[in-house]
């Protein structure tokens, strides 16, 4: 699908390519450090900590910004709208791009960490569950963000304030947020296949999959409505 | 690409680079179009219907050449009335968008792109059978086949403008709206463009440009748009719209076998208030453009003097131009 292809080009450039590579580094590099120090670290808190709290929302944020927003800004989704294209398949093509190499970028990541902090041992399970959980946390931020850049030009700050804000502080003090937050979702979604929760009070691992194919259901039909009203102005 | 008929011919001065015939069924039809941006009124009323052939727009900056393009394109909503493209509304509508091709002002391209890349991934979207001759044969048509498998962010600002106008031409859109197509172009580069764009025209398409050149308007447009603050100023062939400017007058250079005489009795005719004979050349000044160009020939034949030249001096464009955006 060739705005699968374009997408793919334009997101692959090559210093977004290599800061995103350092990015997901991040949490190897940890663990690797907690492995040669001989120290001993949980796989689910180091996963929990430096994955999905920390990088995982960056990447997705970066990737589901930068598939729409970033054309949209610079005046190229021109060439994309003025083709007999339903606009939905415009956005349908970005959220797979960005999905996929959200996924393509936090689930190796996700592995060789947990490898590296808990070998292949009993850890391997939570390694695994955090592993396909980030899959599935990365796919739903990805799209809420590219569903979020066909509203606004600011989707990045936005995205930035709800990882941030939102899920970093008020869905830990307001139990009831919890049901707006992917986060939640993923860390509920990992407790769920690795077999036991990760902190108390988790979202069920059902409950977490409904809100993820929720956010990623919502994006899409919302992110379409709104391509399809979208007006580019001219310069006067 | 379609099989739209019969070639119409190629390029003049670029054999083999074939433009293929279209049916002239392009139609653009504004009906009481406005567009407001908050309290701006961008684009006020207009009205207007194209058929085949090369319309101008015109107008100063921030006229709403720009927003009107836009609309006419569907990447706006009208704030009132409605546009039409071959009578499908422009609005909301992609389908119209396999008869129309746009090239839009902005210079941004996908510059991690190859020319050629550019193209095929408009041919793709559009969704021809035979992409590889559409692109090839598109590419040829702008004049880029030795930059085609460049990155696009090599390009200079003309070659950008004219790999846009492929990628707006790889589907033979009877219907074509350039937004200030010449920008950044060499004089070789405009003169290839205006042949292409005379070319399409010829094969019956409706092509719409704006510009703020009025020379390249002049040489080109069978007719003018002229936008002024918003409003449709005039619509026509410029030279019938400075007929209708009855309140400014016409001015002639005429040289003959006795200008001196001639301009006595030039001056008893009603329709003539002036003349004046300077560096031995003629010119008359009249209220009455059609009764004046009757009158002369006459009043020579009459006065047995042989007319050598009778030229209009402000039937330019520009007078026109000048005219409409100052009142």
């Amino acid at each position: 699908m060739p705005i699968v292809a374009v997408t793919l080009r334009g997101l692959l450039g090559r210093r977004r390519t290599i800061l995103m590579i350092l990015l997901v580094a991040l949490p190897v590099l940890i663990a690797l450090l907690v492995r040669l120090a001989d120290s001993r670290m949980d796989v689910d808190r180091i996963l929990d900590a430096m994955l999905v709290r920390t990088v995982l929302p960056l990447v997705a944020l970066v990737m589901g910004t930068a598939a729409l927003g970033s054309e949209l800004e610079d005046g190229t989704a021109v060439y994309l709208i003025v083709k007999p294209v339903p606009r939905w398949r415009i956005v349908g093509a970005k959220m797979v791009v960005a999905a996929g190499l959200t996924a393509a970028l936090v689930v190796p990541s996700a592995v060789l960490t947990g490898l590296l902090a808990g070998g292949t041992g009993p850890a391997l399970g939570t390694t695994v569950g955090f592993a396909v959980a980030a899959a599935a946390g990365g796919a739903a931020y990805a799209c809420a963000f590219v569903g979020l850049s066909a509203f606004t030009s600011r989707a990045l700050v936005i995205g930035l304030a709800y990882t941030m804000i939102w899920e970093g502080v008020l869905a830990g003090l307001l139990e009831g947020t919890r049901f707006l937050s992917i986060r939640q979702a993923t860390l509920g979604l990992a407790g769920g296949l690795s077999g036991q929760p990760v902190e108390s009070g988790s979202l069920d691992p059902g409950l977490s999959v409904v809100i993820v194919v929720v956010a990623v259901g919502a994006a899409f039909v919302l992110g379409s409505i709104r391509l399809t009203r979208f007006e580019i102005r001219g310069a006067d | 690409m379609t099989d739209r008929g019969p070639s119409a011919g190629s390029v003049p001065g670029w054999p083999g680079v074939p433009v293929p015939a279209v049916p002239p069924e392009g139609v653009l039809a504004v009906d009481h179009v406005a567009r407001w941006f908050g309290n701006v009124v961008a684009v006020n009323d207009i009205s207007f219907s194209l058929g085949s052939g090369l319309t101008g727009l015109l107008g100063p900056n921030g006229a709403g050449k720009s927003t009107l393009l836009h609309l006419l394109a569907g990447l706006l909503e009208p704030s009132a009335g409605s546009v039409w493209i071959d009578g499908q509304r422009a609005w909301g509508n992609p389908a119209t968008y396999r008869r129309l091709g746009l090239v839009p002002e902005r210079e941004a391209v996908h510059d991690y792109l190859t020319g050629r890349e550019f193209v095929r991934l408009n041919a793709r979207l559009q969704g021809l059978p035979d992409i590889e001759a559409a692109v090839d044969r598109t590419i040829a048509l702008v004049d880029l086949p030795d930059a085609a498998d460049r990155a696009i962010g090599t390009y200079s600002k003309g070659m950008r403008q004219r790999i846009k106008l492929a990628g707006a031409l790889v589907h033979d859109p009877p219907i074509l709206l350039l937004d200030e197509p010449f920008n950044g172009m060499d004089p070789r580069q405009r003169l290839h463009m205006m042949d292409l764009l005379r070319t399409m025209a010829a094969a019956g398409r409706t092509i719409l440009f704006s510009s703020h050149i009025l020379e390249e308007v002049e040489r080109l447009a069978d007719s003018v748009l002229v936008i002024y603050a918003g409003r449709l100023a005039a619509w026509g062939d410029f030279r019938s719209i400075r007929r209708l400017m009855t309140d400014r007058p016409h001015t002639f250079t005429l040289r003959s076998s006795d200008d001196r005489r001639l301009a006595a009795v030039l001056l008893a005719d009603p329709s003539v208030f002036g003349a004046e004979l300077a560096d031995g050349l003629l010119s008359v000044r009249t209220s009455d453009f059609g009764a004046f160009t009757q009158a002369v020939p006459r009043i020579a034949r009459a006065e047995s003097i042989t007319l050598f030249e009778l030229q209009p001096t402000d039937d330019s464009l520009e007078s026109v131009f000048s005219y409409l955006v100052r009142r």
